[in-house]
């Protein structure tokens, strides 16, 4: 079930009318959610609402079993089967065919046959999603910061409907403290959720579908029909479309969860806005990322172990990340790239660092005064980098979770600053002064955000180019094609790209200002503006509804 | 994420689920009024059957509501001021299959040395020698087709483009075929599309979204596979042939669907090959590329993944198990393209007026090209 269309309406209301009625009565709601869930999730392919029963027991029966273990030793192996069982069945789904495919013609290069089953495996919508999802709640009880759950609330959790297909990555330790107590209708944050509705609608269909079909498409399909300046603008259209189509999912899923009553963790955070790549990380599939450092960065061993190991580990956390969005050899590209810009932003601040530490030393005499050269482990949580936040993240973790740990935006530190953020370290009788330096790798302004805009950019042609043959076609026509605007150059084209990334520079308080005027209408005059808006919508966009990027990832 | 009891940002009030009940039975409401000329047409386009009828017994009243209310002009009046087409469903819009009466011009379907345009017109087109492409005059190729045309249309797009001598059209269009004119008319855009274009040749892929039933002119419906479905898609399928003819074309590359993977909608497909094999054996200058043999695996059944000419092992249908992949379309483009060559470019290489590309050999293993053709080699 598409959310743009008449079917999720109808199923959308009859869903928000049941859920308001039945909250006071959480015997009854739970299993109407679940449900309700599992036939948003089935209106595809009703076999899949298998997959989330099975892994709702499994992981289920994993979490008790881990809860329940005596010893260390066999809850770390729970944990290890857990986890082994969950990527198998993603394994399975997801990269079957690729790793087949990548043995085989390995194989085949050295004359050798391997006679391995080529399997037609239909890979279940948000598989990569629920998977993550699941392995929070199991690795949470694992390190003791949940407990576990009943069935039917963890069956909640594992099916909520807005978000199965595409995210955002709630972690159990965000949702299920929500289906403790009934949602209060009498403090329903409407007038956000109709934003991000509506919001996430005009994106999708104006935006993303626009860009898609009038550049973005013939670009990366046939770039030899495309001039230089065509193919740049296509290119840059796309990282446009991603944002457009993948963060309106977001908004949506969010606002349909918040009429619901439920709060769901921000996703985006104007990612072009980004100053550095550690900085468009934190703005960038925020889950994700948030999911990435807590559960593959730190237990890799984060920043804890020097540096090269955490060069090591961002690297290899990145690769995997980029497997994660699909099975591929241009996805993991993708992340190596991505873990080659980080390794490269936390050398230059490690370099940085060094020397602050010896001027410091310098000014304090040969003595010294008794400080740590790099100050404590994890001290410049927040601004030393996406996966920078070890101790900080696992002392929240360990305070019960809570709502989600927001990492400070390097883009909110004022141009020229140096960060002087003080650190959760050890406990000391004087806390311990924290180095004097620049912690933006490329300090502020236009330049990095523009250098971070056109890096992006870049990997995106991996990202959504099917072979490295076909990327390295779009960038070669770059070169190949001058002459001429082109006919794909559009002042529309242009505008809907301008749009696009502008929409990230307006000021979060613009857009909240407008959440706060539209709350204090009068709930008629709210339905008919947005009746009106719906309208617009539908004579602006395009016939007939595109499926979300994301859903395949 | 926020305490529930925590103040908004700018004084945003929160509001009860009865409120927010208000605004959604309004918008949609209002939202269904304002929209019920393109929630019309949407019904409309619906395979013909139940949920079809369920769906416009319900989209209708609210149609007529809107209209006497004023309330679909809006949408009117918003989509003309934008030059959008109208929200409504679209007159019926009649479409007169001409005779063939080719007349090809010599930019895009020949040199100047085209002896057979000269005959006075007495040779059948089709048997008539191909004017040879060269350098500034290339031959229009125009490509139409559904979605499952989009991915193989890119890649012969790119490979016509590595010719030179080709100037290649993609035209494909999500969920259309040929069974449901009012959905997307391709006999009028084939039509249009002869004037604008003047390709001297069309590759076509149509079938897969056509598995549904169809209305007759005079207003009978035939479901799916039956007698009179049969017949009514035989005519439709000689009158694409027919207009493209008229229009000047001289070969036509009419593509099958590919192999499926579930067993109804693959004897579905395979009903309407044969109706595309056996039109294309009926006239000269069509040429079906069978695409159903070049997706089987060894035993003829579905497979999602194949060897390609390097022998290594691709993934050739996407995840749907339908649509090609990119290796897939690549894979579908060279055994149109190979078609394609051999009508067109073989000579010019002889000549030594082609280049890249030309003179692939018409016919080489069945499993690169399967195209069959009723056409003697010029």
């Amino acid at each position: 079930m598409l959310f743009p269309t008449i079917t999720f309406a109808v199923f959308f209301l009859l869903v928000f009318v049941g859920s308001w009625l039945l909250m006071p009565r959480p015997r009854l709601w739970k299993p109407f959610i679940l449900i309700a869930s599992c036939v948003f999730y089935g209106w595809w392919e009703w076999r899949f609402v298998l997959l989330l029963v099975v892994s709702a027991v499994a992981n289920q029966l994993f979490a008790a079993a881990i809860q329940g273990a005596r010893t260390r030793s066999a809850r770390k192996w729970l944990l290890a089967g857990a986890v082994a069982a969950n990527l198998g069945v993603l394994g399975w789904f997801k990269y079957y065919g690729f790793f087949v495919t990548s043995v085989v013609n390995f194989l085949g290069a050295f004359g050798l046959n391997a006679d391995l089953p080529l399997l037609r495996i239909v890979l279940p919508i948000g598989i990569s999603f629920l998977t993550f999802r699941v392995l929070s709640y199991v690795i949470d009880v694992y390190r003791g910061s949940l407990r576990t759950a009943s069935m039917l609330d963890f069956g909640v959790y594992v099916s909520f409907f807005p978000y199965t297909l595409a995210g955002p990555i709630a972690r159990a330790s965000e949702f299920l403290p929500q289906l403790r107590a009934p949602r209060d209708p009498r403090r329903v944050d409407t007038s956000r959720a109709f934003f991000l509705i509506f919001a996430g609608l005009a994106k999708k269909m104006l935006l993303a579908d626009y860009l898609a079909t009038h550049i973005v498409n013939g670009v990366f399909t046939t770039p030899g029909q495309y001039t230089s300046l065509e193919t740049l603008v296509g290119i840059i259209g796309y990282a446009v479309q991603i944002y457009c189509d993948f963060s309106a999912y977001a908004d949506i899923a969010i606002g349909i969860s918040l009429l619901l009553g439920f709060e769901l963790p921000d996703n985006f955070e104007a990612p072009y806005t980004a100053v550095s790549v550690q900085d468009f990380w934190r703005r960038w599939h925020m889950t994700l990322s948030r999911w990435l450092r807590d559960y593959l960065y730190i237990p890799l061993g984060g920043s804890r172990k020097g540096q090269v190991r955490t060069y090591v580990n961002l690297m290899l956390t990145m690769v995997l990340g980029g497997l994660w969005h699909g099975a591929g050899w241009t996805f993991i590209f993708w992340g190596f790239l991505f873990g080659g810009a980080l390794v490269i932003e936390h050398r230059r601040l490690d370099v940085r660092r060094a020397r602050a530490a010896r001027r410091r030393r310098t000014a304090a005499g040969a003595g010294g005064r008794a400080m740590s050269e790099y100050g404590p482990s994890g001290a410049v949580a927040g601004d030393r980098g996406a996966f920078e936040l070890d101790r900080s993240a696992r002392a929240l973790a360990a305070m019960g979770g809570g709502p989600a740990f927001r990492a400070p935006a390097a883009g909110v530190t004022p141009p020229g600053a140096t960060a002087v953020i003080a650190a959760p370290g050890p406990a000391t009788t004087a806390p311990p002064q924290p180095l004097q330096y620049d912690r933006r790798p490329w300090g502020g302004g236009w330049l990095p955000r523009i250098g971070v805009f056109a890096f992006v950019t870049f990997a995106w042609v991996f990202f959504r180019s099917p072979t490295f043959g076909a990327a390295l076609s779009v960038l070669a026509q770059l070169f190949r094609g001058w002459g001429g605007v082109g006919a794909a150059v559009t002042p529309a084209v242009l505008l809907v790209i301008i749009v696009g990334i502008g929409v990230q520079y307006v000021p979060r308080t613009f857009y909240q200002r407008l959440q706060a005027g539209f709350s204090v209408l009068n709930p008629v005059v709210q339905g008919l503006v947005l009746a009106i808006g719906f309208m617009l919508l539908d004579v602006l966009g395009p016939t007939g509804p595109a499926s979300f990027l994301y859903f395949k990832f | 994420m926020s305490d529930p009891s925590d103040k908004l940002p700018f004084g945003r009030r929160r509001r009860t689920a009865a409120s927010a009940l208000v605004v959604v039975l309004i918008a949609f409401g209002v939202g269904v009024l304002l929209n019920a000329p393109a929630m019309k047409k949407t019904a409309l386009e619906l395979p013909y059957g139940g949920a079809r009828s369920v769906r416009l017994a319900l989209v209708s009243p609210a149609a007529a509501v809107s209209h006497w209310l004023f309330l679909d002009r809006p949408a009117r009046y918003a989509s003309s001021l934008l030059g959008r087409p109208d929200p409504g469903p679209e007159p019926v819009q009649v479409v007169v299959v001409p005779t063939p009466t080719p007349e090809p011009s010599a930019v895009t379907k020949g040199d100047k040395g085209d002896k057979g345009q000269n005959d006075g017109g007495q040779t059948p087109v089709a048997e008539r020698p191909l004017p040879r492409p060269y350098a500034g005059h290339p031959m229009h190729l125009y490509i139409a087709g559904d979605s499952m045309a989009g991915i193989p249309g890119m890649a012969l797009v790119n490979m016509a483009k590595d010719t030179k001598l080709i100037k290649p059209l993609l035209d494909y269009r999500i969920s259309t075929g040929l069974v449901r004119p009012d959905f997307f008319n391709w006999p009028l855009q084939l039509q249009e599309q002869m004037k604008s274009f003047d390709p001297g040749a069309v590759v076509v892929m149509w079938g897969a979204n056509d598995n549904q039933g169809l209305e007759t002119s005079s207003g009978k419906v035939h479901q799916f596979g039956s007698d009179g479905w049969k017949k009514e898609y035989r005519k439709r399928i000689e009158d694409v042939i027919a207009i493209l003819f008229a229009g000047g074309v001289r070969r036509i590359y009419w593509v099958g669907q590919p192999v499926m993977p579930d067993a109804t909608y693959d004897r579905q497909i395979r009903l309407m090959n044969d109706l595309f094999e056996s039109a294309a054996a009926r006239h000269d200058g069509v040429t079906y590329v069978d695409a159903y043999q070049l997706f089987s695996n060894a035993n003829g059944g579905y497979t999602q993944y194949l060897e390609d000419d390097n022998g290594e092992t691709q993934q050739v249908r996407e995840a749907d198990g339908e649509h090609l992949t990119y290796a897939g379309g690549q894979r579908l483009a060279k055994a149109v393209m190979a078609a394609i060559k051999a009508d067109w470019l073989t000579q010019a290489k002889k000549d030594g007026s082609g280049d890249a590309g030309a003179g692939t050999p018409a016919s080489p293993s069945a499993k690169a090209s399967p195209a069959r053709s009723a056409t003697p080699a010029p």
